[in-house]
């Protein structure tokens, strides 16, 4: 709660800061846009009256011109002086006045006045003779700077309250006779009533500027209404009058619109932060559902392991399984794709029978691995008192029939060795047919396909049997190992574990399973395990037996040898030939006198054969001299006979060190 | 396997039960060790119940053997099955002992 009032906080001072820069910014842009834009409109202004002023100064200098040509005809003057007006259409009016006397048929005071006025509706232009006690021009200024300054000259502005009724400013100019002397000033008002006019100077709509004659006289001034409010003023002095202008932008309007951008910004920042409150809350409560989710999950995956280790304990996985039935080598692997599986094999000896299958559950994970389950159960009850394999599928097919809501049927491979006789009794119930290896050849078991179990109460199953020869082997499989995809996804087939499977033709089942094993993950290499793998190798192999290096264990060979059903008139021979091999080793091979014995049995039609193999120091009873049985009892050695007895007894004896072990091949010619 | 010896006036009779191979071997050899010692007897092997011998029960019979003859005893073996038979005729014990 806390850490999501800082992350509001922390938004909404990110969000602040991103407005105030972008406010600053546009403030400094906006005033340095409205400056620069002022200050061109200031030149553009200046210029504009520079050009007025230059215009009337040389309609002026013009007039002033033709007045001096025609200066010694006064009467023609004020006919002139029409003309004059006519051609300066921005000129109001124009005055001739002269000095005193200068023309001596004329009083003290002449002045021609022509200006510009409306009569009936018609603009015409009036000249008139004003000078005179009552406008005695010779005080004003405009006719005396003209003396004094001897060129053009610009009066301050004033309001001329008698002809134009507005801001003039009066330019004047000396009038000279043909002797070049000053005579008299020329004289026009001009208007400045375009100056409260100058669009461009009103930079911004609600601006203002004003115009300052250089003695401080208002020729425009400011509105009334600018009181109390803050601006930003630029300055520009036209350096050909000397006047002032000022451009005056209310900050209020000139910010008008940043304010309102502002103000935007604001609103929509205040949104955002709303939605980045509201978006917070709604994660905090996402995030709380993931955690109570992830608790959940961690629960369910903590009881999938307990789960996956109840399937695994489910299944033999000791092995070799049996240290008492060295005639079977038996190897099984199970991996599911997800924690748990469908996948099943089992397997176990009841008198002296084999009783295995593999199962494969339709579908996968937890219901795939309850049936599996069930089956499995299934598979161990039924068995405990049913040996036939037809039986056994039947009885498993019906219960798991009965209630099978969810139709979930299971692929079984299962098998009923009797391990003293190698007669297989099996069903297959829809299951992959298992590969066989008889003939030193890998090949597909004959199987009748049946269906799967779990669909069909009654389903008449049938049954086949066949012998497995002593070193044949069988290897049972489920789709996950042909099925297996790569990332092409390209199975790995049958052909595919055929050659493995003959590759490894002579090897263990835990190293034939392991080779396949290693096989199908490197053809499948990165893809993703799409279903669960079994495989179960059964070895029908040689009769074999391990013995402790103790003497005391020579009446077990003698069962061993018993139980291995070989001819009875070569009961006694083989039992004494192995009987004093094995003591040999015995009795030397382990001088600390621990050790192991083993011993194999094979046999072929024509002969029977034993392998013993100790890991002992190198002995070769071969290299034994041979006894001397002709000696007299007196002359005889007390040992050496055992030797004697096996070369005897035996067709072949041969002795191999391999290993670091002592191999010794007897071979008995049946 | 068991060994059991009966005296009868100036025989001693050894009767071995069951299988005389290298294990039962030990015990054998303690158990005849009565016969070593007999001076001027006629000692009895009965083998009417033994079913097997090995080459370290041949041993002992071989001893038992070279015993009498020091103290002028004489040995006699008696009822030996076909298998054993076999054995001694292989090991050249047909000819050394008196075997009836």
């Amino acid at each position: 709660m806390v850490r999501r009032f800082w992350i509001l906080v922390l938004a909404a001072v990110v969000l602040e800061s991103i407005a105030c820069v972008q406010y600053i910014y546009s403030y400094y842009a906006i005033k340095h846009e409205a400056c620069e834009r002022a200050k061109c409109e200031l030149r553009a202004a200046e210029l504009e009256i520079d050009l007025v002023m230059c215009e009337q100064e040389h309609a002026l200098q013009m007039a002033v011109a033709l007045i001096e040509r025609y200066i010694d005809e006064p009467d023609s003057l004020a006919a002139m002086s029409r003309i004059m007006l006519q051609s300066m259409p921005n000129t109001s009016n124009l005055g001739l006045a002269f000095v005193s006397g200068y023309y001596n048929k004329k009083q003290h005071w002449f002045e021609i006045y022509t200006h510009r006025d409306t009569v009936d509706g018609k603009p015409t232009i009036i000249t008139r003779e004003i000078g005179g006690p009552n406008h005695d021009y010779f005080k004003d200024e405009w006719y005396q700077n003209a003396f004094l300054h001897d060129s053009c000259w610009w009066s301050e502005p004033y309001y001329d309250n008698s002809g134009a009724r507005s801001m003039v400013v009066t330019c004047s100019h000396p009038i000279r006779n043909k002797k070049g002397e000053i005579v008299g000033t020329a004289g026009i008002d001009v208007s400045l009533a375009y100056l409260a006019s100058m669009d461009n100077l009103q930079v911004f709509q609600d601006s203002y500027y004003s115009i300052q004659s250089s003695n401080g006289l208002d020729i425009v001034a400011l509105p009334d209404t600018t009181g109390g409010r803050k601006y930003l003023v630029f300055n520009e002095e036209i350096d050909a009058t000397g006047w002032h202008i000022a451009i005056v932008i209310p900050e209020d309007v000139l910010f008008a619109d940043l304010r309102k951008t502002g103000l935007v910004v604001l609103i929509l920042m205040l949104i955002g932060l709303g939605l980045v409150a509201f978006i917070l809350y709604r994660s905090a409560k996402n995030v709380q559902s993931i955690v109570s989710m992830t608790a959940k999950e961690e629960r369910m995956l903590g009881e999938l392991e307990i789960a996956r280790e109840i399937q695994n304990a489910m299944l033999p996985k000791v092995f070799p399984p049996f240290l008492d039935h060295t005639d079977l080598n038996i190897f099984g692997f199970v991996r599911p794709a997800k924690e748990i599986g469908g996948d099943l094999y089992d397997f176990y000896i009841r008198h002296d029978k084999l009783f295995f299958c593999v199962g494969d559950v339709s579908g996968k994970g937890i219901p795939a691995s309850l049936i599996m389950s069930m089956t499995r159960s299934l598979f161990r009850s039924v068995t405990a008192h049913e040996e036939r394999a037809e039986q056994i599928v039947s009885l498993m097919n019906d219960a798991l029939s009965e209630e099978n809501e969810l139709n979930m049927f299971i692929t079984l491979f299962l098998g009923v060795l009797d391990t003293k006789t190698g007669v297989l009794e099996y069903c297959n119930a829809g299951h992959n047919a298992p590969m066989l290896m008889a003939g030193g050849q890998w090949q597909r078991a004959e199987v009748i396909p049946n269906i799967p179990i779990g669909i069909d109460k009654g389903y008449p199953f049938k049954a086949q049997s066949m012998t497995l020869h002593p070193n044949e082997e069988l290897f049972i499989y489920t789709d996950g190992l042909t099925e297996a995809e790569n990332i092409n996804h390209e199975q790995f087939g049958e052909e595919r574990m055929l050659s493995s499977l003959q590759a490894m033709k002579y090897s263990t089942p835990r190293k034939l399973v392991e080779a396949m094993q290693k096989s199908v993950d490197t053809f499948v290499a990165e893809a993703p395990q799409s279903d669960d793998l079994t495989m179960l190798a059964i070895r029908y192999q040689l009769p074999a037996i391990v013995m402790r290096n103790d003497i005391q264990q020579i009446p077990t060979l003698a069962e061993w040898i018993d139980s291995l059903n070989i001819p009875m008139e070569l009961n006694m021979p083989v039992n004494l030939a192995l009987e004093e091999a094995v003591s040999n080793v015995m009795l030397y091979a382990y001088p600390d006198g621990h050790g192991f014995v083993f011993v194999e049995f094979a046999q072929t039609p024509a002969s029977i054969i034993f392998t013993i193999t100790d890991s002992g120091i190198p002995f070769d009873p071969t290299q034994k001299p041979e006894a001397d049985i002709s000696l007299s009892a007196e002359q005889r050695e007390i040992g050496g006979l055992g030797i004697h007895l096996v070369r005897k007894l035996m067709d072949e004896i041969r002795y191999e060190r391999i290993d670091n072990k002592n191999i010794l091949t007897l071979v008995k010619h049946v | 396997m068991t060994t059991t010896i009966n005296s009868n006036g100036n025989q001693l009779i050894a009767s071995f039960i069951g299988r005389l191979d290298t294990a039962a071997a030990i015990s054998t050899a303690e158990a005849v060790k009565p016969l070593m010692e007999a001076q001027e007897k006629e000692i009895i092997l009965d083998c009417s119940q033994l079913e097997y011998i090995s080459s370290s029960g041949l041993r002992i019979f071989l001893s038992i053997r070279k015993e009498a003859a020091q103290h002028n005893s004489k040995v006699i073996v008696k009822d030996i099955n076909a298998d054993i038979r076999q054995v001694f005729m292989m090991t050249g014990f047909l000819s050394l002992f008196d075997i009836q």
